[in-house]
């Protein structure tokens, strides 16, 4: 055993040391931040673009739908929140549905984190909160025809007839545009029975993973804009000129991702080595 | 988000601080007790809230309509109940009445709207060459178009790969190794941001840096 080189001692380092330098080189950042600058591209400026300005005017419905629950905050939550922010700065009305079982902590996370721009709105008047749905796309799709069977009544069980805001929307042809965002399919369910169907504006707020599956769509210009995971967090943050929780994650994400770069390197170089010494 | 002052959020957070470490002690030491005390909680939690909630949404949606007089709600209400039949063995073709009806228009559903954004966009997408733009932009719609006939000829299974078929199906096998690395890696770097909100709770939690 004694004459293993480097790369035969790294391969047979114990898991558990691996897992211990991930987490804490995840901590450092938090504590020392480096500040890595963050830069825009071109799918997260065109959301946020699209949720701006002319794109939207005072009193337009959108949905924002919670397609991600407490365990994807740090991936989903800061994207979603900088839309929300903007989309009530540009005195739209939003109406929040999920499609997970936890998406009353979520909305109650967004209203805290947002709470000078929900403190200036009325509920009821200038959102409303729907709450979950289950259904999967069918319930999606009777969304857009007929919005008040699947929600007869909002999360607090107000009736949906007694939410002034609810008046003005009975399906599709109401809503503006939609903003989804996923670690799931829901955003796909408003693809095919929104945009695919009826023309209507979506863009999606998405996860990491589903970043190479969302930007197809993206490029086909079946979303008008797309933000990817963390990283698009921090890019609407930069864009709304507030930074928040995804530019401070973002150094801290760097490092894990240098990390696993390294370590992909190493075991690679030594996977070869060792092969070429057998 | 400040601190929490109240002494059921303080409770609330310690829990949450305290289970987390329970279950992050199976990657950091072992399986142990704690671990599996964690994880039984987070399974019985997951299944009570999800129970209730779902139920709550199943009588805003159609029980109370039903008996606030729209009887037509009796259908899906009848349909939801047969699939319970599979759990007795003399009545469970029964169960498959609602599940097909469920396939039938989940797929049905599903075709009406996949055909023009996952097929017909997504080709003309593919095939029209940019317009404007710098050259990482021709790059990339060649690497595409290159990617996605070499990918598809790679599945061609009706002829054998050699001769002018063996370069392309070569080249689309790359990429295809390329493609499920990228998502592979896109799946590791997901779960690692994840990662980091929870080594961020745990420092919030212990007030080394602000909530």
């Amino acid at each position: 055993m004694s004459d293993q080189n480097i790369f035969d001692k790294l391969q047979n380092i114990d898991r558990r040391v691996f897992y211990w330098v991930l987490f804490i080189t995840l901590m450092v950042p938090f504590v020392r931040p480096i500040g890595l600058p963050v830069k825009v591209v071109q799918n997260t400026r065109d959301l946020y673009l699209g949720i701006t300005g002319d794109n939207v005017k005072p009193g337009d419905i959108v949905i924002m739908n919670f397609g991600y629950g407490v365990s994807a905050w740090s991936e989903c939550a800061p994207g979603f929140t900088v839309c929300a922010k903007a989309l009530l700065r540009e005195g739209a009305r939003i109406v929040f549905m999920g499609s997970q079982y936890d998406v009353e902590l979520s909305f109650n996370k967004l209203k805290n984190d947002a709470k000078a721009d929900f403190a200036t709105k009325e509920y009821g008047v200038d959102y409303v909160f729907l709450g979950y749905f289950t259904g999967g796309e069918s319930a999606i799709a009777q969304l857009a025809t007929d919005a008040w069977t699947v929600y007869p009544a909002d999360h607090y069980r107000t009736s949906v007839s007694d939410i002034p805001m609810m008046q003005d929307f009975h399906g599709w042809q109401d809503i503006t545009l939609v903003l989804s965002s996923d670690t799931g399919d829901v955003g796909s369910y408003f693809l095919r029975q929104w945009q695919a169907a009826h023309g209507t504006k979506l863009a999606e707020i998405g996860i990491a993973m589903n970043g190479s599956t969302d930007y197809p769509y993206y490029l086909a210009g079946n979303y008008f804009g797309l933000s990817i995971g963390s990283r698009g967090g921090a890019e609407l943050e930069v864009l709304i000129g507030e930074p928040g929780e995804a530019t401070t994650a973002m150094d801290s994400i760097n490092a894990s991702h240098l990390l696993i770069v390294l370590a992909v390197i190493v075991a690679n170089v030594g996977y070869l080595l060792s092969r070429r010494q057998a | 988000m400040a601190y929490p002052t109240a002494i059921l959020d303080v409770i609330g957070l310690w829990t949450g601080w305290v289970l987390m470490l329970m279950i992050y002690s199976y990657p950091l030491y072992k399986e142990n007790v704690a671990y599996r005390f964690a994880e039984h909680i987070f399974v019985a939690i997951f299944l009570a809230i999800n129970l209730v909630v779902n139920f709550t949404y199943l009588m805003n949606t159609c029980v109370t309509p039903l008996l606030g007089g729209n009887l037509l709600m009796v259908v899906p209400l009848i349909l939801g109940i047969l699939i319970y039949t599979m759990l007795i063995p003399e009545y469970r073709w029964v169960s498959r009445y609602p599940i097909a009806l469920l396939v039938g228009a989940g797929f049905g559903l599903g075709i009406r709207g996949a055909i023009k954004p996952s097929i017909l966009d997504a080709i003309v997408s593919t095939i029209t060459a940019p317009s404007a733009g710098g050259m990482m932009d021709w790059v990339n719609f060649l690497y595409i178009a290159v990617g996605l006939v070499s990918s598809m000829l790679y599945f061609l299974l009706t002829y054998e790969h050699t001769g002018l078929l063996q370069p392309p199906t070569r080249i689309g096998r790359l990429f295809i190794m390329i493609g499920l690395g990228a998502y592979f890696g896109n799946t590791v770097l997901f779960r690692f941001t994840m990662l980091t909100g929870r080594a961020q709770f745990f420092l919030q939690v212990l007030k080394i840096i602000p909530m």
